[in-house]
């Protein structure tokens, strides 16, 4: 299942559970930068103003806005935006050395950091989750599927929480540079964890019927 | 006249049309509900004529008393209305005879200013016709045999919309089966089109049907308008179905463009006043043809040092495929950075409209960037650290 960004669909998306204290009434639908969506359906329904982290421009990613909302401490988010751009530079600088050093085949290595990125959310992503659920006075750790949107959640979280475990004198955007390298080339901590993970559920599936009885 | 007439004729114990006209005849000022063929009026004339000298059973009885009761209320109600209507004509200095309810909604804001916030909450003064709900007439005769088969339902009306509905459903169901068979297939052109219409909502069904309805029956009664109107036949029964549709407002057609001006160097302009985000306020200026210079306060993109900003500036210009075709001149002031940079942006777009064509200003639109934002900050609460954070709690 390759990743697809919301804002390339055809289609007007309307948020799931319109939230308790959202000032738009819940048949507004998300802002949609496609320009060929079908008019003539579209024409009645309002839409919500784009948020200030939209843009039409080709640095604007929608995974990428994401993780800077998770990096951001303190809500100084621009702190944030400087940080993910330092990761891409250390990225991109590291991927360029290689390329030079590779002197077989030049396409092999990919130099596109956004694109590493998504690799490595997409290999970090895991399917199913451990959740403690009480039958009997006792505890049981039955695995649960977890909903897409949890599984990006997850996955990034991994990555920043293995890029935060690190010595006093080394650069956040650095180690999370090594990180993300990793993880895209499906090695590293966070796919580890994953794997583990995976292996944990599996060994557990006898409880898997906790779920629902 | 016309209804004495109408009257006579109905002489000839045709009860339902009876009811009618006299309905008509004892509020001859009623307003008129859309699409209420449910809708009656209570009066004692409303019930049938030959009740007043035959044997009149209880719940008859207790019909008229209430039937008379509110009538007599109706009556006082419309009497102080009038005098009411009659004062205020006197206080604004108009003509009595000729003063409309617009002018008495204008005269009760000038006399009672009100700053309350919702406008059902701020004083009024309406026909008692429309602030008292119509009532139904009577629904069984002298002896206490209801009409309806479905009196003791106790929502006749609602129950029968739902029989009618399923019926041109099944009807629907027949034809499509007979078209079938003979090879014919349903005509494209006449589809039912009803990507502009809605179903009507819970209150205003309630208000056509004179019933009270719980949840779960609108939901069925929406179920079954659903079914009816995906058969590929349903342009045949278009009439009913329009009975409970209503238009949807287009929002593509919602704001009036403005014509640009033309400025002493002979460029077209648009200035927009009052571009509002968060607290920030920006009156924006864009000329074409221009270079893509961009002014605010006096000075150029730098105003904003975060990259955010700058970004969302140039959002619709690049979008719209404006970018180094016009010239931008904005005057901002309060708020924060972001607050600005969204009022401008709001503003251009609201200003490229006059320069675009309706294909671009409809994806705009549909890329949220002709949408007020009108989100706030949300307020702390006490008793909590924040809007939402709650001090930490310990037991003891």
């Amino acid at each position: 299942m390759a990743y697809v960004p919301a804002t390339t669909l055809n289609i007007l998306r309307f948020s799931k559970l319109s939230r308790l204290m959202s000032m738009y009434p819940s048949h507004f639908a998300e802002p949609n930068l496609n320009k060929i969506t079908d008019r003539k359906s579209a024409s009645h329904i309002p839409v919500k103003a784009a948020t200030n982290d939209l843009s039409d421009s080709i640095f604007y990613g929608e995974l990428k806005n994401k993780l800077i909302k998770y990096i951001t401490k303190k809500g100084n988010r621009n702190l944030a935006k400087e940080l993910l751009n330092e990761t891409f530079e250390t990225i991109k600088r590291t991927q360029i050395e290689r390329l030079n050093l590779n002197k077989g085949d030049k396409t092999s290595v990919i130099i596109n950091s956004e694109q590493l990125l998504i690799n490595a959310i997409e290999n970090s992503r895991p399917l199913l989750q451990l959740s403690a659920i009480k039958r009997g006075g006792v505890k049981y750790q039955v695995p649960v599927p977890v909903t897409e949107k949890k599984s990006y959640f997850l996955a990034m979280k991994w990555l920043l929480d293995a890029a935060r475990e690190k010595d006093r004198k080394v650069h956040l955007p650095e180690k999370l540079a090594w990180e993300i390298l990793d993880a895209a080339c499906g090695q590293g901590r966070v796919v580890k964890k994953k794997d583990d993970l995976h292996r944990q559920c599996e060994s557990n599936r006898a409880y898997a019927h906790y779920r629902w009885s | 006249m016309s209804l004495r007439v109408f009257g006579l004729n109905l002489l000839k114990n045709n009860r339902s049309l009876l009811q009618n006209a006299l309905r008509n005849n004892g509020a001859p000022g009623a307003q008129v509900l859309a699409v209420a063929p449910y809708t009656t009026q209570v009066t004692v004339q409303a019930t049938p004529a030959a009740v007043q000298k035959q044997k009149v059973s209880k719940a008859m009885k207790a019909y008229l008393e209430r039937a008379n009761e509110h009538d007599e209320f109706m009556k006082t109600q419309d009497l102080e209305f009038q005098i009411g209507k009659r004062h205020l004509a006197n206080m604004m200095g108009a003509d009595a005879e000729t003063f409309t309810q617009e002018d008495i909604n204008e005269a009760i804001a000038y006399l009672f200013p009100s700053g309350l916030f919702d406008k059902r909450a701020r004083p009024a003064m309406r026909t008692p016709e429309e602030v008292f709900p119509a009532r139904k007439a009577a629904e069984f005769d002298e002896t206490g045999r209801p009409f309806h088969s479905m009196f003791y339902t106790g929502k006749p009306n609602f129950f029968q919309l739902l029989h009618d509905i399923v019926k041109e459903t099944n009807y629907l169901y027949d034809l499509e089966e007979r078209m079938l068979r003979r090879g014919n297939k349903p005509d494209e052109n006449q589809k039912l089109e009803t990507a502009g219409f809605q179903l009507l909502s819970k209150d205003q069904l309630e208000r056509v049907l004179v019933e009270h309805i719980v949840d779960i029956e609108y939901q069925s009664f929406t179920n079954a308008m659903e079914r009816l109107m995906s058969s590929p036949y349903s342009y045949k029964s278009k009439a009913f179905i329009e009975r409970f549709l209503k238009p949807l407002i287009d929002q593509s057609k919602q704001l009036e463009v403005p014509k640009p001006k033309i400025d002493e160097q002979g460029r077209q302009y648009i200035t927009t006043y009052e571009c509002l985000r968060k607290t920030a306020r920006a009156d924006v200026t864009v000329r074409l043809p221009g270079t893509g210079k961009i002014t605010i306060n006096g000075q150029d993109i730098t105003y904003f040092s975060m990259d955010e900003c700058r970004e969302q500036l140039l959002f619709p210009l690049s979008y719209s495929e404006m970018l180094g075709k016009v010239d931008v001149e904005a005057n901002v002031e309060g708020g924060g950075p972001s607050g600005q940079a969204g009022a401008i942006r709001w503003g251009i777009a609201m200003s490229l409209r006059s320069f675009v064509d309706q294909e671009m200003i409809e994806s705009m639109r549909l890329a949220g960037l002709l949408t007020r934002d009108y989100r706030r900050r949300e307020r702390k609460k006490f008793g909590q650290e924040g809007a939402r954070r709650k001090y930490t709690w310990k037991k003891r």
